[in-house]
């Protein structure tokens, strides 16, 4: 008997959500299939890949990480400018370590001028990741929303505890992007899309960030979550969960022993550096396959790998 | 699971105001109803003419292409006894938001709207019953296995057909109630899709008693697998019933919210 391929239909769609201006701008989304299934139907605008930089000099990144961009790293804008000229991700991720009350606390007008100075220096599409703090974030990102109008950036991200501040200021006053971050909890990431709805921001200006974890470390939580996500987006044509993922990998990778040990401390596995690199290719395509749409990743070894994964793919 | 199936029931000949309205073809009571409904959380309307007999087919076609002009193509049960005005009703009918519902064929004389719905690839109601209301599911089922093979010999998917056990009035039909929701199950087991005119059940009760009567007969027909009902979208205690009955069977994910969507 003849083969007959049986495609997996599905009633759901995912939206489509556009960062950045110009030829840079990336779109992500649009598929009605499982991730990468491009043989059951539209599989949408391919997965993205970000690279992070920070607004300080971050310390506690790995050294060969800081040598590699020494000459530019206690600058932002060069630094973006740099990964822009020599990396070309699709997009950039200014992570502002910086902004944290525990930390170096820099003041939100400081950051302001950061986001600018990194916004005029590129065209790569950008997204803004905060400090942890949910109300300095808050502050933040209404103020990196406003300063940074019409850059149409993502705000990495709006929280339970802060949304009415990040969804008002950044999607419905200076018409951002936005991220609704969930932590690992389905519920959750299924309310926050509601309020924010609720709050009057488009479906189409939101994305979810339903949490990360780096592989080996609570991953299959994760992994799960994305999957039930999914299956009610698609399957029931759930529309308040039809927002694509964006998983920002690097931010848990890099601070897990396999890739913080130092090779002295740790001589049976190996240099610290490319333990990094596995770590982060492993998690961002265990995510992409799981149903991300976009990653971010710290090392340019890793935007190349999982570049290289997602073209192999799609092929 | 997919979520439960509201056809909203409130564009009805026997309203005064509607039946006014599609005399004199007047398109502002009808689509009031239409769009309470569609905001209330109805994912079909049943529109019923009546029997229709002098002038069913120009009716039909008028108030099809309103309320789906007016209201984003929301699908519709066609409801009348006039198989002309059906035929009618589906050659103006949208498809892009889902399939025409024929309202309804039987085991007796309305099989053939069965073959009705086969040739125009429309869904159908399925009444499991032939002269007034069966005896008992013996009964049920033969009509319900009567009709499933007709529409299998027709061709039709039986995931087109909605298979209806015919709700019965709880004032005066106590004891039948527990046999309908065990013939829901029945139906449920072989896979068959389900809906019926819920509000039946509190026909004579007190006003203030539908709500509670309609709302706790659903609860129980969705565990026995009830897929839909033809019922009146905008009434809370109902669509509160169904809503939370989604999220404890799974067809609906879980938000705070969810009373809200």
């Amino acid at each position: 008997m003849a083969y007959t391929k049986v495609a997996k239909k599905y009633s759901g769609k995912i939206n489509e959500v556009t960062l950045g201006t110009g030829d840079k701008a990336i779109t992500i989304g649009g598929r009605n299939v499982l991730p990468l299934h491009h043989f059951d139907g539209e599989v949408g605008n391919p997965p993205k890949v970000g690279l992070e930089i920070t607004d300080i000099v971050p310390e506690d990144w790995n050294d060969a990480l800081k040598d590699l961009y020494s000459d530019v790293i206690g600058d932002a804008a060069k630094w973006a400018k740099y990964v822009e000229d020599n990396y070309a991700p699709d997009f950039i991720c200014l992570h502002f370590v910086g902004a944290s009350p525990d930390g170096a606390n820099k003041s939100v007008e400081e950051c302001v001028e950061v986001a600018k100075q990194v916004a005029d220096a590129i065209t790569t599409p950008l997204v803004v990741a905060g400090s942890k703090n949910d109300e300095k974030d808050g502050e933040l990102f209404a103020a990196v929303a406003e300063a940074l109008q019409g850059k149409n950036i993502l705000i990495l991200a709006a929280k339970e505890e802060n949304y009415k501040t990040v969804g008002a200021a950044g999607a419905l006053a200076y018409q951002q992007k936005v991220a609704a971050e969930s932590s690992v909890d389905i519920n959750l990431a299924k309310q926050l899309n509601i309020l924010m709805t609720q709050l009057g921001v488009k479906e189409e200006d939101i994305v979810m960030h339903l949490g990360s974890a780096a592989a080996g470390y609570g991953f299959e939580y994760l992994s799960s979550t994305m999957d039930r996500v999914i299956l009610a987006a698609l399957g029931q044509n759930d529309t308040t969960l039809q927002m694509p993922i964006i998983t920002p990998v690097a931010f848990d990778t890099w601070g897990v022993k396999e890739a913080v040990a130092s090779e002295t401390d740790e001589p049976e596995w190996g240099n610290a550096e490319e333990r990094g690199i596995h770590l982060e290719v492993a998690t961002a395509a265990a995510c992409l396959v799981s149903g991300a749409d976009a990653v971010i990743v710290r090392h340019p070894k890793s935007l190349q790998t999982v570049k290289n994964f997602i073209e192999g793919l799609l092929q | 699971m997919q979520k439960f199936m509201i056809i909203g029931e409130r564009i009805h000949c026997i309203s005064p105001v509607i039946r006014k309205a599609l005399e004199e073809r007047d398109p502002e009571p009808i689509l009031k109803r239409a769009r309470e409904q569609i905001e209330a959380g109805a994912a079909y309307l049943d529109v019923n003419i009546g029997p229709a007999e002098k002038d069913g087919e120009e009716i039909m076609q008028w108030v099809v292409q309103l309320i789906q002009s007016e209201c984003d193509n929301i699908p519709l049960a066609l409801d009348t006894a006039n198989k002309k005005a059906i035929e009618a009703g589906i050659k103006v009918y949208n498809r892009s938001k889902g399939k025409p519902i024929i309202n309804s064929a039987d085991a007796g004389d309305r099989i053939d709207n069965i073959n009705l719905a086969a040739a125009n690839d429309a869904m159908c109601i399925a009444l499991c019953a032939k002269e007034g209301i069966p005896s008992d599911n013996d009964e049920r089922m033969m009509y319900c296995q009567q009709m499933l093979e007709r529409a299998m010999e027709a061709g039709m998917d039986p995931e087109d057909l909605l298979f209806d056990p015919l709700f019965l009035v709880i004032k005066g039909m106590q004891e039948k109630q527990v046999e309908v929701l065990e013939a829901i199950k029945m139906m449920s087991e072989m896979g068959l899709k389900t809906t019926g005119g819920l509000s039946n059940v509190s026909n004579g009760a007190p006003k203030e008693l539908r709500p509670v009567l309609d709302a706790y007969t659903v609860a129980m027909a969705m565990m026995c697998g009830l897929t839909s009902a033809i019922a009146n979208p905008c009434d809370p205690k109902l669509m509160e019933a169904v809503k939370t009955c989604d999220i404890i069977l799974g067809n609906t994910l879980y938000a705070d919210s969810y009373l809200e969507l």
